[in-house]
């Protein structure tokens, strides 16, 4: 891997969940719900564990780099 | 009134907490009258301690009693706490490795050290270490206003409870008061962990237990109005600026520093960073609180038995004492006093490093290492009974209102510390001048917001719709600190041809 395309793709790992989280109108919706819970509020929660991924694989990469 | 056995969990565990507290002068020993040794561990910290104790300053009274108060009041736009967390994260990942690398390298302690050195400007480090230390004192605040709403949900029913909570939170102060002046960091990050043990069974038994016994989340949104449903239409732009301006201050924060300068290494601070977002889950759990105490009726009577404007901050220890069975209640509830404690002690920490080293010592140079261990171990501890003097004179939601405003004033030394670790193109006049009508438009925005009155809200309605107010005077300070150093490159240039 060269080392633009490492700092295209560590660019990447932090700036799409960065849009995610801030492009509200993604996720300000009630369908579908889980148990019972809008999807409002649970995609916003399992969006955490999406973003845990991200991230790691973002501290990864840099472990790597140095 | 609660039974005894509440009481006895309660007190046998805050028993234990202190133990630790005491013992975490043993723990990994180092000599505790240098100042490194004493407020950042010996800079020792690995991926675990590190995650357990940047938790510590996340999972905060703030997210024990702001975050479910506002849910339970306004409905959906206080989840925003859930993609700030995540963001935060992302601003972390990117810098502070940075700033761990330049401090370790210099042996700065706090973001005023690295200011001074940078800027070489004094009167730029102490307007931060001043801004640091006054916006710190509201979220202190904030904690002990926390572990009152326990004590206030477990003494409700018994004579003179008023007074036997005051009393119990002085204690409790007290101890804590002795442990970190004896303990320091290490003192903190070992109850640290023993809070999040506690935290994370309450939430995990909070998310299985009440679902059920309601018939299903459902049945707490039917019992809810609309708009805890889904976002309503106007208050999108309310919701984005609250995630982007609360993401970018949670890294400015003196005790947030305080913990990313106590890693071990770069490696393990961003290790632990990227795996700090599954903390948001327990977050997003106490918000959930906010909308599943509708569903429970005896929480609800029980609620509805104090004024309307407190009622919001008795949500979580309200709903854990009338779902879960008795003696575990005993446990969440210690969970969340101690929650709000471990972070004051931190907090406090991180003032007394930032008036010792960035303050008193520029006005006194010759301080000897003896004497600024001695002053920042003794600050700390008067921060300390301050925030707990301020709690006890004025109403809890005079705290809160507080704490909006806090987050206000430390955005606006993001210029300086955050941009000032990546471009040299910033110069300290316009920064100083950024920083000063960053805060003086900042809580001019405020007062304009709440008409001069009581600080309710910190959304200023705008042509865009309503917007939080650290973005847009952080927008005004960027401006300043970034056109005026442009301005004065060029005039500089000319002057020399």
């Amino acid at each position: 891997m060269s080392t633009r395309t490492k700092y295209i793709i560590l660019a990447l790992l932090i700036l799409i969940p960065s849009f995610v989280n801030l492009g509200v109108p993604i996720y300000n919706r009630n369908d579908p719900e889980l148990f019972g819970l809008p999807f409002f509020y649970w995609f916003q929660t399992i969006w955490l564990f999406v973003c845990t991924g991200f991230y790691f694989a973002y501290s990864k990469i840099m472990e790597k780099k140095s | 009134m609660i039974s005894t056995d509440v009481i006895i969990v309660f007190v046998a565990l805050f028993v234990v907490f202190i133990g630790l507290g005491f013992y975490g002068k043993y723990w990994r020993r180092g000599d505790l009258n240098h100042v490194h040794e004493w407020s950042l561990a010996g800079r020792k910290l690995g991926t675990a301690l590190v995650f357990f104790l940047i938790g510590a300053d996340l999972y905060t009274a703030y997210s024990f009693v702001a975050i479910p108060s506002g849910v339970f009041a306004k409905g959906s736009l206080y989840f925003f706490a859930i993609p700030y967390v995540m963001l935060t994260f992302a601003v972390a990942l990117v810098t502070m490795p940075k700033l761990w690398t330049l401090s370790r390298e210099k042996g700065y302690i706090t973001a005023s050290d690295f200011v001074k050195d940078k800027f070489n400007s004094k009167t730029l480090a102490i307007m931060i270490a001043i801004t640091g230390i006054v916006a710190e004192l509201p979220y202190i605040a904030l904690q002990i206003v926390g572990m009152q709403s326990v004590l206030t949900v477990m003494l409700a029913g018994y004579a003179n409870s008023q007074m036997v909570q005051e009393i119990s939170l002085l204690i409790a102060f007290i101890i804590l008061a002795a442990f970190t002046y004896t303990s320091g960091l290490r003192g903190a990050t070992l109850t640290a962990i023993f809070k999040d043990i506690l935290v994370w069974i309450t939430v995990i038994a909070v998310i299985v237990i009440v679902p059920i016994s309601i018939g299903g989340f459902g049945n707490a949104f039917k019992a809810a109005s609309s708009s805890y449903v889904t976002l309503p239409e106007n208050l999108v732009p309310a919701y984005a600026t609250l995630i982007l301006g609360s993401a970018l201050a949670l890294y400015l924060y003196p005790h947030a520093i305080n913990g990313v300068l106590s890693a071990q290494s770069a490696h393990k601070l961003r290790s632990s960073t990227a795996l700090l977002p599954l903390y948001g889950v327990g977050l997003a759990i106490l918000a959930l609180m906010g909308i599943l105490v509708y569903a429970v009726p005896d929480a609800m009577k029980f609620l509805s038995g104090f004024p309307e404007s407190s009622r919001g901050i008795l949500v979580v220890p309200s709903l854990i004492l009338y779902s879960l069975p008795g003696w575990f209640s005993g446990v969440a509830l210690l969970g969340i006093f101690v929650g709000g404690l471990v972070p004051a002690a931190i907090m406090a920490m991180a003032q007394a490093n930032l008036l010792t080293r960035n303050i008193v010592k520029e006005i006194k140079p010759s301080l000897s290492d003896k004497s600024e261990i001695k002053i920042t171990k003794l600050s700390s501890t008067i921060f300390k009974f301050v925030a707990l003097g301020f709690v006890f004179s004025v109403p809890a939601t005079y705290a809160i209102s507080l704490q909006l405003l806090g987050g206000i004033l430390i955005v606006q030394i993001l210029p300086a510390v955050l941009f000032g670790l990546y471009t040299k193109v910033l110069k300290k006049t316009p920064l100083i001048t950024g920083l000063s009508v960053g805060i003086a438009s900042g809580i001019l925005m405020m007062e304009m917001a709440n008409n001069f009155g009581q600080l309710t809200s910190s959304l200023l309605k705008t042509p865009l719709g309503p917007l939080y107010i650290a973005v847009i005077s952080l927008g005004i300070n960027l401006a300043i600190s970034f056109g005026g150093s442009m301005i004065q490159r060029r005039c500089d240039k000319k002057s020399t041809p």
